[in-house]
């Protein structure tokens, strides 16, 4: 039963709503969140997705209140990058004074504005960055509840070598903290089972043309897979470049490109019949059979008449991760934290949360292997 | 290794001629007035998307959006120069307009991301994946091959407008010495309108030829317009020849880096060429005058 604590959540939020708190006082007692999210740049993607599903999720919230609280939330542009996420983390902090803070997407965002949560003392809960470093080390106010470079590129990597039989790769890669570490520990994973790197290709968020890149693994000889870490748009670009070039399946060649989380989606729209046999990992199955997933999904095509990403669920994720604490107990940052620190078993769209002693979520039910196919739509790989 | 070679030659020569003709704007701008226009690049965006939204949302041809984006880039430049930049410069300040073209940019960029929103649109036009296959397993796409005739052809037609028609003359003359072309019977305003228009002409066109390639947000051209900004320098401040020049080997220098070095190092090739032009050569690639540039 416990694993079903998020589908029963809104029902138990109702009827302690109603029976122990009066109305009147549910409206003085509200939870301050502050949203650190990228509302410009490249990123803003991510910040525009985010909060639609934080608004999903307070509306339904807020109509009964959890443990007579109310949750609202203020909003600051955190640019996907350090300095812009330092700033807006510096405004919400002292002018807002949120009781938790949700967000960024860019690890590089999220690792420059994490030691102002600490120095506040504020909770923090990131879904989106992967980068190692955001709990290893951490720090005791910083909570993830999406798998970390480690956990994905370990098993996207070993998944590569065994199941698509490949020995051979081409890194590409964004220069971040994220982009980096992720490309490693692919390179680290595959070499180590006997896989070779013919390539590592790094570039910077300004890079527009990706002709010559593909160019260039065009002529490193039998490429069998691409992991590639870029934010939507340089992807879009990357994955017709390769296909132009005849490198990847989209474009007759025989190379796999692998993808992880950061790509929203209708990636494959986009790009195209170039995505034909993308291989990515999503964290949020719409097809999952779960009573939260089919509620989250039904619920978010009537509020904005378009089918949620993963990114829509990951950010109502939070806010139910947050919801959970206060119904836990928690009243202000210091409780939420600890009662985050504790959380078991809670069952949100994108999957499990249980948190280990760095504040990473442990559970990798939040893994979902797809494969591109010629009508661009998706083929589950069932690989976790 | 020679169809590398020569892929990325073809590759760099794409990619230069865009540089260039979003350059020449600057360069236009900067041999008449001796102003830097920080709003230029957004006017590379909006052209984009005025070809984005003139082939998707009204089921026009791709290749008279380029057309269309010529003449909204063009409009947007008399209206930003007439409404703005021009009545500045009447106050007598070289500084007011310059921190004018900052708030233009930031402006246009926010109003862009109300307009269209933040998350990067699929531009493609119908050429985009249509791949000719040439000599020795190297390719062009149509769309490229677009890209290649129509900025050569461009180019063409503004250096024999600069250099033989009567407005070319009297714009280079207003570049030479604004007060004594005054003297001859030439308006220097409207020569200057007319350069904001040209070169917002070019900047529309660009970002239309531009869409398809790079990643289409509100902030599109500023991923362009630092290179553009560092073309201009290295082919000599307002020198259309240099600028020429210099944009085709940022392009090709951009390819090669990616082939033999990393595309995570382009920036720091480009910006240490322009460093080494400012110390030994800072008149630019082709040395001429300043009064003669234009």
């Amino acid at each position: 039963m416990t694993n079903h604590r998020a589908v029963l959540f809104l029902g138990v939020a109702v009827i302690a709503g109603l029976g122990a708190v009066d109305a009147a006082s549910a409206q003085d007692k509200v939870i301050k969140i502050g949203g650190l999210f990228p509302m410009s740049g490249p990123g803003a993607y991510f910040g525009a997705q985010d909060k639609q599903g934080i608004e999903l999720a307070l509306e339904q919230i807020n109509k009964a209140g959890v443990n007579g609280y109310k949750f609202e939330i203020h909003y600051e542009d955190s640019g996907c990058s350090p300095l812009p996420a330092t700033q807006a983390a510096k405004r919400l902090i002292e002018q807002y004074k949120p009781h938790v803070i949700i967000g960024e997407e860019c690890s590089d965002a999220t690792l420059a504005a994490m030691p102002l949560m600490e120095q506040a003392k504020v909770p923090f809960l990131n879904a989106g960055s992967s980068s190692i470093k955001v709990t290893d080390p951490g720090n005791p106010w910083t909570f993830r509840i999406m798998p970390n470079e480690v956990m994905q590129g370990v098993d996207i990597a070993t998944n590569a070598y065994k199941r698509l039989n490949a020995r051979t790769a081409v890194l590409l890669y964004e220069n971040t903290n994220a982009g980096i570490g992720n490309a490693k520990v692919f390179n680290d994973t595959f070499t180590a089972a006997g896989g070779k790197i013919l390539a590592d290709i790094g570039f910077g968020r300004d890079v527009n043309d990706f002709t010559a890149i593909a160019t260039r693994i065009g002529g490193v000889g039998k490429v069998d897979v691409i992991p590639t870490y870029t934010l939507e748009g340089q992807g879009l670009r990357i994955t017709q470049a390769l296909a132009q070039a005849g490198v990847t399946k989209g474009g007759g060649g025989q190379a796999i490109q692998l993808g992880t989380i950061w790509l929203p989606f209708g990636f494959e729209q986009k790009a195209g019949k170039a995505a034909l046999g993308y291989v990515r990992i999503v964290q949020f199955d719409p097809l999952d059979k779960r009573e939260v997933v089919s509620n989250f999904v039904q619920s978010f095509k009537a509020k904005f008449n378009q089918d949620p990403t993963h990114i829509n669920a990951h950010a109502f994720d939070q806010i139910l991760v947050i919801a959970d604490t206060v119904q836990r107990g928690a009243t202000d940052a210091q409780s939420i934290r600890d009662r985050m620190a504790e959380t078991k078993n809670f069952s949100g769209v994108t999957g499990s949360v249980e948190f280990d002693k760095h504040n990473q979520n442990t559970k990798m039910d939040t893994i979902h292997y797809m494969e591109t196919q010629p009508d661009l739509s998706w083929k589950p790989l069932g690989w976790n | 290794m020679l169809t590398v070679a020569l892929q990325q030659g073809i590759n760099g020569l794409v990619f230069g001629s865009l540089y260039v003709l979003v350059a020449l704007g600057l360069t236009l701008i900067y041999g008449v007035l001796v102003q830097i226009n920080f709003a230029h690049a957004d006017v590379v965006t909006i052209g984009a998307f005025a070809a984005y939204f003139f082939t998707f949302a009204f089921g026009g041809n791709y290749l008279v959006s380029i057309a269309v984006a010529l003449v909204i880039g063009g409009a947007l430049g008399w209206l930003i120069n007439a409404a703005i930049f021009a009545p500045l410069r009447e106050r007598g300040s070289e500084l007011l307009p310059l921190i004018a073209t900052i708030g233009v940019s930031i402006l246009l960029q926010n109003a862009m991301l109300i307009w269209f929103g933040p998350i990067p649109y699929p531009f493609d036009s119908p050429y985009s994946n249509e791949v000719i296959r040439l000599w020795g397993g190297t390719f062009i796409t149509w769309q490229n091959l677009i890209i290649i005739v129509v900025s050569t052809l461009t180019i063409a037609l503004l250096y024999a407008f600069m250099k033989f028609t009567f407005m070319g003359k009297a714009l280079r003359a207003v570049a030479q010495d604004r007060e004594t072309a005054a003297l001859m019977g030439i308006n220097p305003s409207q020569l200057i309108m007319l350069t904001f228009v040209i070169a917002s002409a070019l900047a529309g066109m660009g970002g239309a030829m531009l869409g398809p390639i790079l990643v289409l947000t509100p902030f599109a051209g500023t991923t362009v317009i630092v290179k553009a900004f560092a073309i201009v320098i290295i082919g000599g401040f307002g020198n259309v020849e240099g600028t020429i020049i210099a944009g085709l080997l940022v392009g090709l220098i951009e390819s090669y880096t990616t082939q033999l070095v990393n595309p995570g190092l382009i920036d720091i090739v480009v910006f240490s060429l322009l460093l080494l032009m400012l110390a030994f050569r800072p008149t630019g690639l082709i040395a001429e005058k300043r009064e003669e540039n234009v």
